[in-house]
């Protein structure tokens, strides 16, 4: 079941295609991240789905349909300057129909760490604060879809490491995340679907693990290893050679490319039967951001 | 749409602004009900001088009230636009929910105001106009329906004031003119504007104004909803 499904959805102006056919289908329940460099058309994506821009081309669904079950956070967006946080959240909650307590929109503020500004007026909030309000009230319907547009640029290291902890906290009770970033980092230790944006078109997408797999054929292995006897070395090292693959002996390890995993089983193996104790196994994973730089995004 | 409505309501009223158009409204009817009393003999052959208060309602809103309207709302859509506000609410309710409580709200600002005019109006005139009190705000809804349309298919609240005022300026004049004039263009004209059903001597005809506010509406949703926010 999807949450999100668009087909080929696509939006121009004139004649610069800022997003260009783009199908995907966003799973329910799961994080999906939308990643690209600034322009890459993330926002306008994620703007026409919320109903923000109207597409040029093609269709979305969405899964609720309806407005009251979709959580927004818009980029680029501001606030009524003369009005507090908490008379925000009012605003916002009475314009939906949710008649929500006042004690139920501080929790929502102590979530985004706000509460200590309930009473202060828009036009006085930084512009992280800012954002912190943007997250609150996409949150006051409880969202069964939350859109989140950037939803830490701007805000500062521990508030970053709070919102994550909120995002993932959000997703485990069942609500589905869609968020755009153009922070690596964060994109790889929150979702668990990506996709990579560039020039209005999908470059990749996948999970973290189909990505990588298909960016990188081999796996680059090192074992460290106890001490080899000099009569068990050749033994080793022709078992080794076998894989036709480069091997650099190192002082107490061994790096070699191997195809899969399951040939690092077999090598752990070898050196069992040799009888030489293997500590480690390091696997040399390809980053988010080699993959990234690898579509030329 | 309520809270949207009450919002703009609120924002309006809060200010200095209501307290002006409040005096404005009632000093000008005090003082041309006055005038008009002093022709009230040359007046009572046109059938206007046992209401002379309510002759002098409708004489500021015919003539001031596209000014007020348009200064004071000119922004009403075009400034969300700009500041981006309306990102927040148009990813909750309809854009339709947003013009409708915005068109609301400014008709209940002003139907306030002239409710709080005409009732301190109360202890010279010994009466509420009340035919002529519905009669001013359907008047003023045809102006609030063209400043919401304007304010809609003019992106720049710089540029929207500018505009606004000019209409605001010119609408009375030509609207007046047109009722009397026998130019073909300008009668057409007179057709298009208020003017002309409130000219007529049954007041139903002004009712039928009611019709433009709509139209300007829904001319403004249907920009609304092609529109990118």
């Amino acid at each position: 079941m999807y949450a999100l499904e668009t087909n080929n959805l696509t939006k121009k102006y004139g004649n610069n295609t800022v997003v260009d056919h783009v199908s995907l289908k966003v799973e329910k329940g799961t994080i999906f991240g939308f990643l690209g460099k600034n322009g890459a058309g993330k926002s306008t994506f994620i703007n026409m789905v919320t109903g923000l821009t109207i597409p040029t081309e093609g269709s979305f669904t969405l899964s609720p349909a309806e407005k009251v079950n979709i959580g927004v956070l818009p980029d680029y967006s501001t606030f009524y300057d003369d009005m507090t946080v908490l008379g925000h959240l009012k605003f916002f909650s009475r314009i939906m129909g949710l008649k929500l307590p006042k004690e139920e929109m501080i929790q929502i503020l102590k979530r985004v760490e706000l509460e200590d500004a309930i009473n202060v007026k828009a036009k006085k909030l930084s512009f992280g604060m800012k954002k912190k309000l943007g997250i609150a009230q996409a949150l006051l319907n409880n969202p069964e879809i939350l859109f989140l547009d950037e939803p830490t640029s701007g805000v500062d290291a521990n508030s970053v490491l709070n919102i994550h902890s909120l995002i993932k906290n959000i997703a485990s009770q069942g609500t589905t995340i869609f968020l755009t970033s153009h922070n690596l980092d964060e994109v790889e230790k929150l979702c668990d679907e990506i996709s990579i944006m560039d020039k209005g078109c999908i470059k990749k997408q996948g999970t973290i693990t189909q990505l990588r797999n298909e960016f990188q054929n081999n796996l680059t292995v090192r074992f460290k290893h106890g001490e080899i006897p000099d009569e068990k070395f050749p033994t080793l090292e022709k078992e080794l050679s076998a894989y036709e693959t480069e091997i650099e002996w190192g002082r107490n390890y061994v790096k070699l490319v191997v195809p899969d995993e399951e040939t690092i089983s077999v090598i752990n193996k070898h050196f069992i039967d040799t009888g030489i104790d293997v500590f480690r196994i390091e696997v040399d994973e390809p980053s988010l951001e080699e993959i990234f730089l690898s579509t030329g995004a | 749409m309520i809270t949207i409505s009450l919002k703009e309501f609120t924002s309006l009223f809060k200010s200095i602004r209501s307290i002006i158009i409040i005096s404005i409204i009632f000093g000008v009817t005090l003082g041309s009900a006055k005038l008009i009393n002093t022709f009230q003999a040359e007046l009572a052959q046109f059938d206007l001088g046992s209401s002379a208060y309510a002759a002098g309602l409708m004489l500021i809103i015919i003539i001031a009230s596209p000014l007020f309207v348009s200064s004071l709302s000119h922004n009403v859509i075009n400034e969300e636009l700009k500041s981006r506000t309306i990102r927040f609410i148009a990813t909750k309710i309809s854009r339709n929910r947003i013009i409708a409580g915005k068109f609301l709200g400014i008709l209940l600002f002003w139907s306030l105001c002239l409710f709080v005019a005409l009732l301190l109006t109360i202890p010279f005139s010994k009466t509420f106009p009340i035919s002529e009190f519905f009669q001013s705000i359907v008047f003023i809804s045809y102006f609030v329906g063209l400043t919401i349309l304007l304010s809609t298919l003019i992106h720049k609240p710089s540029l929207s004031i500018l505009t606004g005022i000019a209409l605001a300026l010119v609408f009375p004049i030509l609207g007046l003119w047109s009722v009397f004039s026998d130019n073909f263009f300008l009668k057409v004209f007179s057709y298009l504007t208020p003017y002309l059903y409130f000219s007529k001597e049954q007041e139903l005809y002004s009712f039928f104004v009611l019709i433009f506010p709509v139209i300007f509406l829904v001319i403004s949703l249907m920009i609304m909803r092609k529109r990118d926010l």
